[in-house]
């Protein structure tokens, strides 16, 4: 195994089809404004890159929307190169770049481009659509109707129950995500919101309101990853280390409600497959909870940022709060948490996620963030979860 | 409850008898499934013995939530749109079983105990569509 270094990122600002910001451009132009910036910040020319790790929402079936590597590519100029296409629901970026930097760490390539990016259909995320009673997606909506936000929520409605969590600490997470997102160029939301205007926005699934579920974005994010001996030759930047980059899938014991009906668990075992890929980075990177300087975590909705901690051991259970109230989870706290913004403020342009993580976790390493900069920050935590029991986690150093 | 509904996917669950599921359960292991499998997923189960099933009665409420809008399809639903709760239900059966709640938001806790119904899910060129759902006991 090779050690491996981000040398250069970039992002499009997400936006929402027809605004200001992405207007009607499409996935690859957004993918080329990501990847421009992540070559020059690299100092690396498009002809240098030797393969293509791809987050691709178009292969995993549904509505033929989403990214497709081999366009980036030829869009970029056909240089006949290898193109990875990664499947993996919301979590497809995250997996990109754990093969991206899975071939590089064993030495099948030096310099290879991770990309992902997303114009994403309007509204709540359908499923393909087709009337197959095997598909259990299907039966899930025509037998229930159980949208995304309200999975998310009976959640959210267990922690109230199992930790007295009030819909006045959801929206606190809320305003703490948004104050983060002030001054962070890339974000789609980039104003403070307060308590009110969350509570006053109104429930997309009761207990979670509007302001605290991260609603569909379009954008894109781009990593240049090389081989240590590689990144001796460009000195554009400090250099940034892969301490570990793992992915899990679910196990048979997960207790959400992700079908029409599982066995009674016997214990709590939630999000097994996002635990699973913590714990495996953190075991491949010899670094523990209590290192790590910041977290960059898949907050679909606010919920997350209170449940994740806890299950992963950066805090104790039922202690996250506690943290929040205390403002700790400020890039400036004792456990930041999204730095960012996180998806909150950016919404979801699924693919891209993964990926804009490590840009986020590299600008912070490098000291770049300007007023979200984790003060001495050394290392960072990354992790996205997926559709279909998909998850990833990515611990970068400097 | 409906006289003459018509299940809104076929196959899925019967009111014949009091409301039923239609699932599996592996003999060797005691993992109940729903809808049907044709194989134990079990993992530490070594010998998949996959039977029919039928499961109804009665749960706890482990959690819920509130569709506030309209799912987008395959969902359907009787226009103008009500909100309605989705409970998550640990049954006596031994499943975690996801349905609607016939019950309003306001009576619905953690913990309170439930039991299966078939009832009106919504209605197509004069027909009525049915599915599971749950009724506080």
């Amino acid at each position: 195994m090779q050690e491996v270094a981000v040398l250069g990122v970039g992002l499009h600002r997400f936006g929402k089809t027809g605004d200001d910001i992405v207007g009607t451009k499409s996935v690859t132009e957004l993918c080329r404004t990501a990847v421009d910036m992540a070559l020059k910040d690299a100092g690396v020319s498009w002809k240098q890159i030797q393969a293509v790790a791809a987050a691709s929402s178009r292969f995993s079936g549904g509505k033929g929307w989403g990214l497709n590597g081999n366009d980036v590519v030829e869009d970029l100029g056909s240089t006949g190169i290898p193109v990875y296409n990664m499947s993996a629901g919301c979590a497809a970026g995250g997996n990109a770049f754990n093969v991206g930097y899975s071939m590089v760490a064993g030495g099948i390539y030096d310099m290879v481009l991770v990309v992902g990016g997303e114009v994403m259909p309007k509204g709540m995320i359908q499923t393909s659509g087709l009337e197959d009673p095997n598909d259990p997606e299907f039966l899930r909506q025509r037998c229930i109707g159980f949208p995304g936000p309200s999975f998310w929520s009976t959640l959210a409605r267990r922690r109230m129950f199992d930790y007295g969590t009030t819909e006045e600490q959801f929206a606190k997470v809320a305003v703490k995500a948004r104050k983060c997102s002030v001054g962070n160029p890339y974000a789609r939301f980039q104003k403070e919101i307060t308590i009110e205007d969350v509570l006053r926005s109104p429930y997309v699934s009761n207990p979670l309101r509007l302001f605290e579920i991260c609603p569909v974005s379009n954008g894109a994010a781009a990593a240049v990853i090389c081989s240590k001996e590689m990144a001796k030759k460009f000195t554009n930047n400090p250099p940034v280390w892969v301490a570990s980059s793992a992915v899990a899938t679910m196990t048979f014991d997960d207790a959400l409600p992700r079908g029409l009906a599982g066995p009674v668990p016997t214990g709590a075992s939630f999000h097994t497959e996002a635990k699973a890929a913590v714990q495996k980075a953190f075991e491949k990177a010899g670094i523990g909870p209590k290192d790590v300087s910041f977290t960059e975590l898949q907050d679909n909705t606010c919920y997350y940022e209170l449940a994740f901690p806890e299950e992963w051991g950066l805090c104790q259970p039922g202690e996250s709060e506690k943290l929040l109230e205390a403002d700790q989870t400020l890039p400036t706290g004792s456990m930041p948490i999204n730095p960012s913004g996180g998806f909150v403020s950016f919404g979801e342009a699924t693919t891209a996620m993964g990926v804009f993580q490590i840009a986020e976790l590299t600008w912070q390493l490098r000291g770049q963030s300007g007023g979200r900069q984790v003060p001495n920050a050394k290392v960072g935590l990354a992790q996205t979860l997926g559709l279909g029991g998909n998850a990833t986690a990515a611990i970068l150093k400097r | 409850m409906s006289e003459t509904g018509i299940p809104c996917v076929a196959g899925l669950f019967t009111e014949e008898g009091g409301a039923k599921i239609y699932g599996s359960k592996c003999t060797s292991c005691g993992t109940p499934y729903f809808p049907k499998k044709t194989a134990c997923h079990n993992p530490n189960c070594t010998d998949s013995k996959i039977v029919d099933c039928e499961f109804g009665g009665k749960g706890v409420i482990w959690s819920y939530s509130v569709a506030d809008f309209a799912p987008p399809p395959p969902h359907k639903f009787d226009k103008p749109f009500k909100p309605y709760v989705i409970g998550v239900i640990d049954m006596e059966n031994g499943l975690r079983l996801v349905g609607q709640m016939v019950n309003a938001l306001e009576e619905i806790k953690v913990g309170a105990k439930v039991e299966l119904v078939i009832d009106t899910l919504y209605h197509e060129e004069d027909k009525t569509f049915t599915s599971w759902k749950f009724k506080l006991a």
